[in-house]
């Protein structure tokens, strides 16, 4: 008799698989903001923080990607739903900046990267949460 | 939409896990369709109905009994 594969550990890895995915992303992040954060920059620094937001970018494209192919139909509900959280979060965060930047209290594209750092934070931990916690 | 999921895995004697490698899904998703928080897509259905041997409608039941029995108009 076969033993079938345990469902628990596959949630399990898939659970860790995304984290291991998003953290290195969300630091990536983090330092894509750093890299921007100076206001005088040359010109090779602006292309070092070009860079390191595209990398940013793709790699969030990349764990989304590698998150909706290894879960399945009901997972990536949950996924889907939390990234509307998340995107929800985002378009306020956006406004709320745009209204900073006018104001001239920080300026907008350093806020922007912390905002869609947040927006990645907040699908991962609920879409982790959600899975956690519905058993 | 109701089903019978939890009293079929009771007379098999599976857990939840057991269905859902059965079913190649996770057991969340098992749990979801049983608690009747999830309404499985149509493949999924035909799955579960073919791991219980039955067919979808002794598994499956709408949420208004009167929907079964509805001439048509």
């Amino acid at each position: 008799m076969t033993n079938p594969p345990q469902p628990d550990q596959v949630i399990r890895a898939a659970r860790r698989a995304i984290l291991f995915d998003g953290l290195p992303v969300i630091v990536l992040g983090g330092v894509a903001l750093a890299l921007g954060s100076s206001p005088d920059q040359s010109t090779a620094q602006k292309a070092l923080w070009i860079a390191a937001t595209a990398a940013f970018a793709l790699a969030v494209a990349w764990v989304l990607l590698r998150a909706f192919r290894r879960a399945d139909e009901y997972l990536r509900k949950v996924q889907l739903e939390s990234m509307a959280v998340a995107f929800a979060a985002v378009l306020v965060g956006l406004q709320v900046a745009t209204v900073l930047d006018s104001a001239g209290v920080v300026p907008l594209h350093q806020l922007t990267q912390l905002i869609v750092i947040g927006g990645l934070a907040i699908w991962l931990v609920t879409a982790d949460l959600r899975t956690r916690f519905h058993r | 939409m109701k089903n019978r999921l939890r009293e079929l895995r009771a007379a098999r004697r599976w857990s939840q896990a057991d269905l859902a490698a059965r079913c190649h899904v996770s057991r969340q998703a098992i749990n979801a369709i049983e608690t009747e928080r999830y309404d499985p897509s149509l493949p999924l259905a035909f799955t579960i109905a073919d791991a219980f041997d039955r067919t979808i409608e002794e598994i499956f039941l709408p949420d208004r009994a009167d929907t079964t029995s509805a001439p048509d108009k």
